[in-house]
């Protein structure tokens, strides 16, 4: 089966960011650099404007200085990107569950199994994601498209990057005509001593590297030659790997809504029962959490919305009525009122529930011996067996997902 | 400004003031040191906006003169570098004085630094309380005091009312609480005042002052005067400010917490306790989760134990004084335990018990003025 994966790219990222925090420099060329004050500090992004200067990314900022005179030096902000850059991922998993970040501005995004579900194109899916960041934080991504990831990394940086709608896609069908003729330089994997070297042997473009006897490459540099070979074809094996970043080995449900829930009311029943679900399941893992995430997404006339935020608790948990509280407070904070297509709860920060530290505000043993009962009951009569009342409102959903396993029915 | 002062007075000053300085403030100013010289002597003022400390050197004591005082005025010096030009100055005296704008020169023996300053006329004024509410502490208590519960307070900030210690005082008793929702250290003082009718509540001192505080306060029976009002805290020694700002926000009601029932009750010698725990933590600490297990044994004897799966197990009997009630098997944080033991002064100490799953209570066996409530830990 061919694999779809997208590589998401953020265009100038930290000064894109930049430029939205700080708000009236839209039409300035603006850098981020080591620090304004030190004339010697180095370039770590440029915005579109200051490239149309001819300005560099790395370069000294004395140079860049030189060749724009108006141009606005701002320090960087790390925390922030890497927040930025946390929100993008975590925003991406309503399109795919396998997202992996690659670097701060790069996020791999694997859509095989999402796009065979819905009715949308690749190109689609691509240009809703643009958007979908775009509005979130004003910042413009590129998107590679490739059926391995280094076709999708080269898709974004060589084609996308300089393709107006920013998107593009690298097949194997493909890569004769548009990869192949690019210069051995700009494949991903060689460095310039690489380079050198692969001229030396008469090996310019990358089409010449992907015609040369694999075996040669094979002799001369190992492991690292086949691989190169391979890369040259757009073969790479490599999954696309959720990372550590975004999910602690936390424990999640989300769930997508048969219609668009518009109100608290009908939203608090689903997430009550998604709590309820997240805490069941850490029960049966034998863990406690601390940290609880919730997210929502939605269609709002043509746009897609949507949050997803977490805060700590003061204790760790693995009961639904703690974690339900707090996933209702950040609905309360981030929630924007429009309709919700799905809902999502993630408790994370997971220690093995073995041993308990009791609070002395917060007696647990009561609750504790409600939610074994409740679990007992579940695991012998089917998870529909007990629910809460307001399950059986219209905008209950645990009935109708006790009968289903992964979304289908049984 | 124009004065020569005795270097260790000054030193003294300079340190204790440099307490409140923060490098990581966001107010610039607030990384300097002001110096206010008036004929009456020197004020040298720190500030983190959170803390500010203010230490007065008179130019002359009872005995004999501090300072000499040529001319008045006020600097601001970068602490980071006054600090330390001060301690490692080689004369008995420092002279200090301003010529230009902002331009210091500091003068000791044969050493002259030249400073750059920044202009006092920008340093923040430190609030003036209205003395309403006010009572008074000897030194020594107040820092046995602090001592004695700030360990307990809550080291993170999803309830930041939690990281003070919550002041109460009602007919003529100081009472002292910090709890990090775990552990509860309590702390009871008689109060010398002279507003009978004094009466303050939810009064909570950030767990980071009275670390600050407890550095400059002497074991001494001199009076401290304490001044409260809604956001800030005054402690005021002889020739000594300290400001804290107060934490916002309503300290739980912790008196209906403590158990006046208990099933099983054991008295026994402190250090016997605290040794053996030192020695169960030394295999739970490994588990990191510094959970010791305590079961009452027959014949006036409870059991210590201790698990670590990798590394062992570690088995005690501890004798007690006495040993009453049901029979018991409970499960804590060692640590928290340790850490009360440590800051109590008493011989004997007693705990109450009411089963597995209840707060305990651990007190000292010969007065009430402290008590210290522990959440045991439910394990499977």
């Amino acid at each position: 089966m061919e694999r779809i994966i997208f590589l998401v790219d953020m265009q100038s990222f930290y000064a894109s960011l930049e430029k939205v925090y700080h708000g009236g420099l839209d039409h300035q060329p603006v850098v981020v650099a080591g620090d304004p004050k030190i004339r010697s500090g180095v370039i770590l992004a440029a915005c579109p404007i200051a490239k149309r200067w001819g300005i560099q990314t790395a370069e000294a900022l004395w140079e860049a200085e030189n060749k724009c005179p108006d141009l606005v030096v701002i320090k960087p902000h790390m925390q922030a990107y890497i927040n930025a850059s946390i929100e993008i991922a975590a925003a991406l998993e309503s399109f795919s569950d396998e997202v992996e970040p690659y670097s701060v501005d790069e996020i791999f995004v694997e859509m095989t199994h999402s796009l065979k579900l819905s009715s949308e194109s690749a190109f689609q899916a691509a240009k809703r994601m643009k958007r979908h960041i775009k509005r979130m934080l004003g910042v413009n991504a590129r998107v590679g498209i490739g059926s391995t990831k280094v076709l999708a990394k080269m898709a974004c940086d060589h084609f996308a990057k300089k393709n107006k709608n920013g998107i593009f896609t690298l097949t194997e069908e493909n890569i004769p005509g548009t990869l192949w003729p690019l210069p051995i330089g700009k494949m991903f994997g060689v460095g310039r001593r690489m380079d050198d070297h692969l001229r030396n042997m008469g090996i310019r473009t990358i089409g010449q590297l992907a015609h040369f006897p694999a075996e040669q490459l094979k002799k001369r540099w190992g492991v690292n030659g086949e691989l190169l070979w391979r890369t040259a074809h757009g073969w790479d094996p490599s999954p696309v790997t959720v990372s550590t970043h975004i999910h602690q080995k936390g424990i999640g449900h989300r769930m997508t809504l048969p219609r668009d829930y518009n109100t608290w009311k009908e939203i608090k029943v689903v997430l009550r029962e998604l709590s309820e679900e997240v805490a069941r399941r850490t029960r049966a893992n034998g863990y406690m959490g601390m940290t609880v995430s919730a997210g929502a997404g939605g269609q709002n006339v043509h746009d897609s919305v949507g949050f997803h935020r977490q805060q700590k608790l003061p204790d760790y948990t693995n009961d639904g009525k703690m974690i339900y509280e707090s996933a209702a407070e950040l609905f309360n904070k981030h929630w924007g009122g429009y309709p919700v297509r799905s809902v999502g709860v993630t408790l994370d920060q997971l220690i093995p529930d073995t041993y308990r530290q009791l609070n002395l505000f917060h007696p647990v043993q009561d609750r504790e011996t409600l939610n074994r009962t409740v679990d007992s009951l579940k695991s012998r009569y089917g998870s529909a067996a007990i629910l809460h009342a307001s399950s059986l409102t219209t905008a209950g959903q645990a009935k109708l997902r006790a009968q289903k396993i992964g979304g289908h029915y049984k | 400004m124009h004065f020569i002062v005795q270097r260790e007075q000054f030193v003294q000053s300079v340190q204790h003031v440099n307490k409140a300085v923060s490098s990581r403030t966001t107010i610039p100013i607030l990384t300097g040191i002001k110096l206010n010289v008036t004929f009456h002597g020197i004020t040298l003022t720190g500030s983190d906006s959170d803390i500010s400390i203010e230490s007065f050197i008179p130019a002359a004591d009872e005995e004999r003169e501090l300072a000499e005082i040529k001319e008045e005025g006020s600097i601001v010096l970068q602490s980071r570098f006054f600090a330390d030009i001060v301690k490692k100055l080689p004369g008995e005296e420092i002279e200090i004085f301003v010529k230009d704008q902002f331009a210091a020169t500091v003068k000791s023996g044969s050493v002259v630094f030249n400073l750059n300053g920044l202009d006092p006329e920008e340093y923040p004024r430190l609030p003036t309380l209205e003395e309403d509410q006010t009572f008074s502490l000897p030194q020594s208590l107040l820092k046995d005091m602090i001592r004695q519960t700030v360990f307990a307070v809550s080291t993170q900030e999803t309830r930041p009312v939690l990281t003070g210690v919550n002041l109460e005082a009602a007919d003529g008793i100081l009472l002292c609480t910090a709890t990090d929702s775990h552990r509860l250290a309590m702390r009871k003082a008689s109060l010398e005042t002279d507003n009978e009718s004094l009466e303050i509540k939810n009064i909570v001192v950030p767990g980071k002052s009275l670390n600050e505080l407890n550095k400059v306060l002497e074991e001494t029976d001199e009076l401290v005067d304490i001044i409260v009002t809604d956001s800030q805290v005054l402690f005021k020694l002889e020739r000594l400010l300290f400001f804290s700002r107060l934490l916002d926000g309503k300290y739980p009601v912790t008196s209906t917490m403590i158990p006046d029932q208990f099933k099983t009750k054991i008295e026994l010698s402190k250090r016997d306790l605290l040794q053996s725990l030192e020695r169960a933590l030394l295999l739970s600490r490994e588990a990191k989760n510094n959970v010791v297990n305590l079961k009452s044994l027959d014949g006036r004897q409870i059991e210590i134990t201790s698990v670590s799966v990798e590394v062992g197990k570690v088995t005690e009997r501890v004798d007690c004084t006495e040993l009453d009630g049901e029979e018991l098997r409970i499960s804590f944080n060692g640590k928290n335990l340790i850490d009360a033991l440590r800051v109590i002064d008493s011989d004997v100490i007693s705990i109450a018990f009411t089963g597995a799953m209840s707060p305990f209570v651990l007190k000292p066996a010969d007065h009430e003025q402290m008590l210290h409530l522990f959440s045991p830990v439910r394990t499977y």
